[in-house]
């Protein structure tokens, strides 16, 4: 389990309001609430106001989610509905 | 070329794999369908592009003019589109941050919220009044389910039907305001701001032949006023109303095919929202009837004080007179008791019909009959269907009083054998009623006039055009009076 010193750091891509981006948004931030209440630093980038912030982390296909921190970047794609699937890529055990 | 080192070589490696791996992710993502947008990399920027017709979607739901929400299972807010935007006064980002039932006001949230516990997976719509710019505007509300990526919401619409209910509304007063025009009796006209009328009811009929609509009301209605009414035209009463005074009772008289009619006229301005006058309510009232009718009720009771005036001076002089000539008090009681009922049976007569005189043969019939059968062999009557007018219908009464208490003490109706004739017959002008006794005892000038001859010379008066002779013939006295036949009512 990740230590509050050292916290996940985790950005979302969304493309405003499509129905899997705000999916993503509910699902991460209902993941995150029960199984990493502060430890997490969450950013979410709307490329469609910001589109030049895909190339940081090579972004394709929306929505995305990249732990940039710790290193080795991770990437999620899809609106987060499978919760196992995400705690096992963020490397978070329930 | 020198080879590369083996750990650099297994970081390009590795490198190399997690891309793949990377790529075959962002593959399989998209054809399981789990992205619905892309960043399609362009020479100069980025853009997105939206799988699945989302934006054309989504601009659909931009474009139309019922708001729209999508909340989730716990009713937060998820998606506006403009139209709700509009009608709630925010824009997206302040309902995206706010709770969207603390933006509807307490009423309209409670119902929403009870609207959306309702709906559980059917469809509900409710009608609710929304806190909005331009004060209240009536919303319907419909609440149904919606399958969401993260698990159910529901889908919110809000349709603006104020206009629909407020026309309803004046729909509803309008059909009112016709009802009560059509089911009045008095006659109804809505003038607009021009004078010209634009409703009628049938209540118009009496005044003006044919349609009175699109017609300026002075000429619909040609009216004179009384000049206490201050008013000159029918347009000044409606200039009255139309500058925002309310105007009731005013007299006129209004004339159509040579008929003169009194008409009570009433107006009104109406008022639309915001005070503005755009027309008036006028309505005349036929008082023909009601004037005729006070006139004569003013008229009679002149007459009906003027005639109680008179007959108590008429009581006073016959007290008099018959104190003088009475021999004692028992005497009095009887000839004074006697005289008043004969003035009295006069004015019952003249009270049954109003005061509209009688006929000789009525007041005859009324004074005689106490002492002898009219018509009989005695009592003979000839001509005596005349009318005379109430006073001297009240004199006759008391000469005929006089004049068979006479014959019934002295004269004809004194014996057994003794005949009277009554005959009235027009001469020169008057009619002569002529009181004739034959077969009595031998009749004796008297030697002095009681208050019987006096009232008979001179009792009929002003209302003798020719004065009462009478005829101390020795077989029997002849009285012989004149009065006018009252012109046939």
């Amino acid at each position: 389990m990740e230590q509050a010193g050292n916290p996940l750091k985790l950005t979302l891509y969304i493309a405003g309001q499509t129905p899997k981006s705000v999916a993503a948004i509910r699902n991460l931030e209902r993941i995150t609430a029960e199984h990493m209440a502060g430890q997490v630093e969450i950013e979410v980038v709307d490329l469609r106001q910001q589109p030049q912030l895909a190339r940081e982390h090579n972004i394709v296909a929306i929505p995305t989610l990249v732990r940039s921190l710790p290193v080795p970047v991770q990437k999620i794609i899809g609106d987060l509905s499978d919760e196992q699937k995400v705690l096992v890529h963020l490397k978070v055990e329930g | 070329m020198a080879a590369a080192e083996p750990a650099q070589m297994e970081a390009r490696e590795a490198d190399l794999r997690r891309r793949l791996a990377e790529a075959e992710e962002t593959l399989r993502a998209i054809r399981e369908g789990e992205v619905d947008a892309l960043v399609v990399r362009g020479a100069e920027s980025d853009e997105i592009f939206a799988l699945g017709g989302q934006d054309s979607y989504r601009a659909f739901m931009e474009a139309m003019d019922i708001g729209a929400a999508a909340l989730d299972a716990e009713g937060r807010l998820i998606y506006a589109n403009s139209a709700l935007c509009n009608l709630l006064g925010l824009n997206a980002a302040e309902l995206q941050r706010q709770s969207i039932f603390d933006m509807l006001g307490e009423t309209a949230a409670r119902a929403v919220s009870a609207l959306i516990d309702e709906a559980d997976g059917h469809r509900r719509s409710r009608q609710i009044a929304l806190p909005c710019a331009g004060g209240h505007c009536h919303v319907e509300v419909t609440a149904a389910p919606l399958s969401l990526g993260f698990g159910h919401g529901c889908a919110l619409t809000f349709t603006d039907v104020t206009e629909r209910i407020e026309a309803a509304a004046a729909h509803e007063s309008d059909r009112i305001g016709r009802a009560i025009m059509a089911s009045s009796n008095e006659a109804v006209v809505v003038c607009n701001q021009d004078g010209h009328i634009t409703h009628a009811n049938n209540g118009v009929r009496p005044f003006h032949d044919g349609s009175t609509i699109g017609k300026p009301f002075d000429v619909a209605f040609p009216l004179d006023f009384a000049l206490s009414s201050g008013l000159m035209a029918g347009s000044d009463l409606i200039g009255v109303a139309l500058a925002g005074t309310a105007v009731r009772g005013v007299d006129a008289t209004l004339t159509k095919d040579g008929r003169t009619r009194d008409v009570l006229l009433s107006a009104a301005p109406l008022r639309q929202t915001g005070d503005t006058i755009f027309g008036c309510i006028v309505t005349i009232a036929d008082v023909t009837e009601r004037r005729a009718t006070e006139k004569r009720q003013a008229l009679m009771v002149g007459e009906l004080t003027h005639r109680v005036k008179n007959t108590l001076t008429l009581v006073m002089s016959i007290a008099y007179r018959t104190v003088a000539g009475a021999k004692d008090l028992a005497d009095f009681r009887t000839a004074f008791g006697r005289r008043l009922e004969a003035l009295a049976a006069t004015h019952t007569l003249l009270a049954e019909g109003t005061w509209d005189g009688l006929t000789l043969d009525e007041l005859i019939n009324a004074e005689l009959a106490p002492y002898v059968t009219v018509g009989s062999e005695r009592v003979r009557i000839e001509g005596v269907d005349v009318r005379v007018v109430p006073d001297t219908a009240v004199a006759l009464g008391l000469i005929f009083h006089e004049l068979v208490t006479n014959a019934v003490k002295y004269g004809a109706l004194s014996t057994e054998t003794g005949r009277i004739s009554i005959r009235a017959s027009p001469k020169d002008g008057l009619i002569e009623i002529v009181w004739q006794e034959d077969g009595g005892p031998r009749v004796v000038v008297p030697e002095k006039m009681g208050f019987g001859q006096t009232l008979i010379a001179r009792g009929l008066g002003q209302h003798g055009q020719q004065s009462t002779q009478v005829d101390f013939r020795p077989e029997g006295l002849v009285c012989r009076m004149y009065v006018t036949a009252e012109t046939a009512a």
